[in-house]
């Protein structure tokens, strides 16, 4: 357990934690209360879709949802990334292993840590989503009757775990990229261009792209009133049911990978 | 391991290779328990190699190591809880301070009690900047904050890869007392160090390594008994005259052309028989213009390693001769 808390310390008291939140949290609550406040002159989706949709209880909690799931998929991996790559950028993972600590054991316990940091940053983003909402709610003139809408509501724990898991998993990429890559930065670029290459590759190859990472995440937390986004993969995406299955696969195959790395690489440097 | 009794730590046949290059060829260190072993070697002759190995960062590719009298072999990661290791330079989180990231650190490994935190802190020099963020940290601090690092566990045996690095006089004066002062508390402390005049000021045993295998080691006092020299300087044209004259008279012991540019000749005995040498190559109308006499770790450590390091690894060569002027050619006439 002193592993695991002193990975919580660490990250508490790392600036990139703070920075990966509060730019998550900047750029959902902007959006939120910008489209609230232009909401009334104009539409946003060429389907005609109304841009006050975002700020409209109960529809709003699930697009708030998706968009910290979208957005914030990024942002875990990056975060991910940062995290492992900088346990070897600076040796911090060499002077644990030379004071007997296991490698395997530190790696996972290092990002169970992490999991649980990304779970307090997705509440906390979420409450201020929903709060950014509220005033785009009031600045669009839309009613917020919806906000307790108790269908919503009571399936909405259910939702932000699942959102938690599919942002874990994406995070584990990153976390696994950066620890064969042995580098910060190297694993951050690798993370973001794998982000952005399978969302590419989704437009040629939607059948095979439809079980990558990314892709089961987003289709892990779709539900009727949302899609997933730019891994759609048009018709071809997975059901959600089968996503989630995908989505605890590769977070423990990728979880795998690393600690087998760890355990076998030779440390220099 | 046979042989071992008494040894804080023994390797015995280690190899190590890089690809191509064999960092470690058959490797057998006897450090015995309870004294400040100095490990040197040229740049390249696998020092780093070592340690790396003996802190379970990288395995060997055959051989056996011992620590404090149990094997070591890949998984028993639980022997290096008595093991306190700064391998190369000291790593930190830098946004943390000294006492944040010495309290990171002993979560990992052996427990330790949090007062010990505060000791190793007290110990380094560094209570009154122990909150201070560690990126601010000079490298000297930075250094120190390794040593009590290494120091966190209250080790046994503390293995201290270049521990001068960075630390200004005071720092390493206060360090040698450290370390001095634990191996009488009967810890054992190897030391890998290209610094000669710390190590001779400093170790109890040293031991010499080079490409990858263990050229001498021993009690240093007695390695340096053995390495005492007088070095004469003749006229340069009269050099081959006083290798013939002085050859057959010192037979048992070795004669050494230093410099022939410059007619120095060293012969490889007591400072105290100085007098004979000189008689010896007056009686044969050579008159010495220069001699000097005495022992020296690096005189011993430079003939033992040739005088260079491993090809490509950035030593300086050539610029002026040999490093102190003093190393063989290699070019011996007596042995």
């Amino acid at each position: 357990m002193r592993l695991f808390f002193s990975g919580l310390r660490k990250l508490v008291r790392r600036p990139a934690t703070w920075v990966t939140v509060g730019l998550l949290v900047g750029l959902l609550a902007l959006i939120i209360i910008a489209v609230g406040a232009t909401a009334n002159g104009r539409t946003v989706r060429a389907n005609g879709t109304e841009a006050k949709l975002l700020v409209t209880f109960p529809g709003a909690y699930d697009r708030i949802l998706q968009f910290i799931t979208g957005l914030g998929g990024l942002f875990a991996v990056i975060y991910g990334a940062a995290i492992a790559g900088s346990e070897w950028s600076w040796g911090t993972l060499k002077s644990a292993v030379a004071r007997g600590e296991s490698r395997v054991r530190y790696m996972l316990i290092s990002y169970v840590s992490i999991a649980v940091m990304i779970g307090f940053g997705l509440l906390l983003t979420f409450a201020v989503g929903v709060v950014a909402a509220i005033i785009g709610a009031h600045l669009a003139n839309v009613s917020t009757s919806g906000l307790g809408d108790s269908a919503t509501l009571s399936d909405l724990p259910g939702r932000l775990l699942k959102g938690w898991v599919a942002v874990v998993e994406e995070g584990a990429l990153g976390f696994t990229i950066a620890t064969l890559a042995r580098s910060q930065l190297a694993g951050i670029g690798a993370g973001i261009a794998f982000y952005f290459g399978e969302g590419f590759a989704s437009i040629f190859l939607p059948d095979i792209v439809k079980y990558l990472p990314f892709s089961v995440a987003n289709a892990s937390l779709v539900t009727g009133t949302s899609s997933a986004g730019m891994f759609a993969g048009g018709a071809s995406a997975l059901p959600a049911d089968q996503a989630q299955v995908l989505v605890i696969v590769w977070l423990i195959g990728a979880l795998i990978v690393a600690a087998v790395f760890s355990d076998r690489a030779e440390i220099a440097g | 391991m046979s042989g071992t009794d008494g040894l804080a730590l023994a390797t015995r046949g280690l190899r190590k290779s890089y690809g191509s290059r064999q960092a470690l060829d058959g490797l057998d260190l006897s450090v015995p328990a309870g004294v400040v072993y100095g490990f040197l070697g040229p740049n390249g002759a696998g020092k780093t190699t070592t340690m790396r190995v003996l802190t379970g960062l990288i395995h060997a590719d055959g051989g056996t190591v011992e620590i404090l009298g149990k094997p070591f072999k890949r998984g028993d990661r639980r022997r290096l809880f008595e093991v306190g290791a700064l391998v190369e330079s000291p790593t930190f989180y830098p946004y943390l301070s000294a006492r944040a990231n010495l309290r990171e650190l002993a979560a990992s490994g052996a427990h330790v009690p949090s007062k010990r935190i505060e000791e190793v802190l007290d110990l380094a020099g560094l209570c009154d900047r122990a909150n201070d963020k560690v990126q601010d940290y000079s490298m000297g601090m930075k250094q120190r904050l390794g040593i009590a690092a290494a120091l966190l566990n209250d080790p046994k045996l503390l293995l201290l890869d270049e521990p001068a690095n960075g630390l200004d006089p005071a720092g390493i004066v206060a360090m040698r007392d450290t370390l001095r002062a634990l191996a009488s508390q009967g810890k054992t402390v190897l030391i890998s160090s290209h610094l000669l005049a710390e190590i001779q000021v400093m170790a109890d045993t040293v031991g010499i390594i080079a490409s990858g295998k263990l050229v001498r080691e021993g009690p240093l006092k007695e390695l340096l008994s053995m390495q005492a020299i007088v070095k004469v300087r003749v006229q340069p044209n009269q050099v081959d005259a006083a290798i013939a004259t002085l050859a057959p008279l010192f037979a048992a012991e070795r004669l050494t052309e230093t410099d022939r540019e410059e007619g120095w000749l060293t012969v490889h005995i007591a400072a105290d028989r100085a007098e004979e040498v000189s008689q010896k190559l007056a009686g044969a109308g050579i008159y010495v213009s220069g001699m000097e006499s005495g022992t020296d770790l690096e005189m011993l450590f430079l003939e033992l390693t040739g005088g260079q390091a491993i090809t490509g690894e950035g030593t300086f060569v050539g610029l002026g001769g040999t490093a102190n002027g003093s190393a063989t050619t290699g070019k011996e006439t007596a042995e």
